[in-house]
């Protein structure tokens, strides 16, 4: 038996590495990617914590998320193909139409 | 396997929010028929009525007693019907003001007032959660629905932009909203929110990391949905790429709903940990947000930009509203002075229900003076101009009063009011959220939100200043007349005056909507 810490530590590792993905990478798929390892960081952290204690609500909760984040995937992707039709190119320098 | 036992009784509570998801699927629904060149005048319409529809049935909700709705997921009590009353009053101006906005670029589609109505729902039924996972996925049934409509104009590059900056940051702080949730979850044992109080102030002591880890997380979360300083770095971006009409809405219904969800979540917090800790965080952020928000609307020409920095301004007053719920003990030495017409409760359960009143009635007048100002924004602009910027430039509002005296008239009415001078709505509801400030004992943070306030009027009436006392540019635009714009102009204007000189029945309405967490 694996103790939760080790579960915990893993998604804390995930959701900094999601969360450093987002602020560093420049590649729009890849910032989207790291968005997604954030929400799972989140849903692992439910699942350990729901194991632990025993009770279904943590692991009814990392239902709902994974729904959530496929229908996140769905409107994510598609913008990121307006924005590849509008511009050819999805770096992220590339999107500063609106600096001043 | 027991299945939960749900009666009409659980419905019911849900009635506005259902009503504005059959109007939705309806649209989509009847678009499917209909060829490219049919008239898609009635869609505006349903919406409208839809929207209205909502909206009273919130009304008669109000003055129930709350009650736990769908085995305690959600709560229905006055504060959630008012938020859905604000919420559908949004739509129902935003949706008027979008008509000859869509028509003027060929882009009208029944999807387009469908994901509205979805993301108003979503509003309506995040200001009802009463659990974490309930309030994440109402979060994203609005914010999908916004991300879908920030992108709708597909053909030029700011909207995919917008919506892309929007997209990425919304589903960031999403997801540390929902790791701070899974933290809580973690410490408690539970994610409902009338169930956590007292599962927190053992986790407290126990494991005090994982309990501010998470509220630190959850608040994050939340400032970035309320464009707080310093998380509101995608706010200008995104609200000068979207349709002004969705822009309208966002500003609006958007922050109004994760206002209602933040106040809720946190209150019931506040029972379990220390609400010194939550009163501190608080106080920083409403700091930080009013000083940068009005400083860094002052050298915005673009007056679609400059209302995006108000936005996060006003963001920062509601905020001081937000600290004052969590004051230990009203300042002794000050008489409460807005009070007087909330009844029963010690001291400090009437400052609590003050600022709760002072929170709300900002919500309503920033609705409409804020729908009212981007109403006419969209009715200047072009589309021609719209790549190169200058769409919202101040020059456009150049003679407005000599062109359109009525419009130059509701537009000095909104700029007033979002820079908070009498007669105004927005004098009121500064008053309000100030005095419960004032009687909260955050007087420090008053100063300065007055100071600020202040300062925002400089940009409020350059945009005044232009339009009565600057010539009519040469070779300006014929300025395209519409029933539903001016129709929107019309209700909100009068809202703006009239409610800054009489609240009448809104005041009655707060006072319900604000004692519930007075107990």
């Amino acid at each position: 038996m694996v103790p939760i810490t080790y579960y915990l530590l893993l998604a804390a590792a995930l959701f900094c590495m999601g969360m450093f993905g987002v602020l560093v990478r420049r590649n729009a798929l890849v910032v989207f990617m790291s968005v997604e390892l954030m929400l799972n960081a989140a849903n692992l952290t439910f699942v350990a914590f729901a194991r632990m204690r025993g009770d279904n609500l943590g692991h009814v909760s990392a239902f709902f998320v994974i729904a959530v984040a496929a229908a996140e995937a769905a409107i994510g992707l598609a913008i990121v193909i307006a924005v590849f039709r509008s511009r050819g190119s999805i770096l992220l320098e590339d999107l500063r139409t609106m600096k001043h | 396997m027991n299945l939960p036992n749900l009666s009409l009784a659980d419905f019911l509570p849900l009635l506005p929010a259902i009503i504005m998801v059959v109007g939705a699927s309806i649209l989509l629904l009847s678009e499917v028929f209909l060829s490219t060149t049919a008239s898609r005048a009635y869609q505006a319409v349903l919406t409208v009525v839809t929207a209205v529809a909502a909206g009273a049935m919130a009304l008669t909700t109000m003055f129930e007693p709350p009650q736990e709705v769908m085995l305690g997921f959600g709560v229905m009590d006055p504060f959630s019907s008012f938020l859905t009353f604000v919420v559908c009053v949004g739509l129902a101006l935003a949706t008027l003001s979008s008509v000859s906005f869509l028509r003027k670029r060929g882009a009208e589609r029944g999807e387009f007032y469908a994901l509205m109505l979805f993301a108003s729902a979503g509003m309506s039924l995040l200001a009802m959660s009463n659990e974490l996972i309930t309030l994440f996925v109402n979060i994203e049934v609005l914010s999908l629905s916004t991300y879908a409509l920030t992108s709708y104009l597909r053909r030029g590059t700011r909207p995919s932009e917008a919506g892309f900056k929007y997209f990425i940051l919304g589903a960031f702080s999403s997801a540390v909203l929902l790791y701070g949730a899974a933290l809580l979850y973690g410490a408690t044992g539970t994610t409902h929110l009338t169930a956590m109080a007292g599962p927190l102030s053992t986790a407290m002591s126990s494991q005090p990391g994982l309990v501010y880890a998470g509220i630190i997380l959850v608040i994050t979360g939340f400032a970035f949905k309320v464009a707080a300083v310093p998380f509101h770095m995608w706010t200008p971006d995104v609200y000068e790429g979207a349709p002004t009409p969705v822009t309208a809405l966002m500003s609006v219904g958007v922050k109004a709903a994760a206002f209602a969800a933040m106040v809720r979540v946190f209150f019931m917090v506040g029972k379990g940990v220390d609400p010194q800790i939550l009163l501190s965080l608080f106080s920083v952020l409403a700091f930080l947000t009013m000083v940068a928000g009005n400083l860094l609307a002052i050298p915005q020409r673009n007056v679609k930009r400059m209302l995006a920095y108000s936005s996060i301004a006003h963001a920062g007053y509601l905020l001081v509203g937000v600290a004052a719920l969590f004051v230990t003990g009203p300042g002794e030495q000050f008489r409460l002075l807005g009070a007087s017409a909330l009844t029963g409760g010690t001291p400090l359960d009437l400052a609590r229900a003050e600022a709760l009143r002072g929170i709300l009635y900002y919500l309503l007048a920033y609705t409409f003076s804020a729908v009212g100002a981007f109403t006419i924004v969209s009715v200047l602009e072009r589309r021609e101009d719209e790549e190169k910027g200058t769409a919202w430039d101040l020059e456009r509002f150049s003679g407005l009063a000599q062109r359109k005296p009525g419009w130059a008239f509701a537009m000095a009415a909104f700029m007033l009011s979002l820079g908070g001078i009498p007669p105004t709505i927005g004098f009121m509801s500064k008053l309000l959220i100030f005095q419960a400030a004032v009687d909260a004992g955050l007087i420090g943070l008053t100063i300065v939100g007055v100071l600020s306030s202040a300062v925002g009027i400089y940009y409020y009436l350059r945009v005044v200043v232009y339009m009565f006392m600057r010539p009519v540019p040469e070779g300006a635009q014929a300025l395209e007349k519409s029933w539903s714009t001016e129709l929107a102009l019309v209700l909100s204007t009068a809202a703006v005056v009239i409610l800054g000189i009489i609240p009448g029945p809104v005041m009655g309405w707060l006072e319900q909507a604000s004692s519930i967490f007075g107990q």
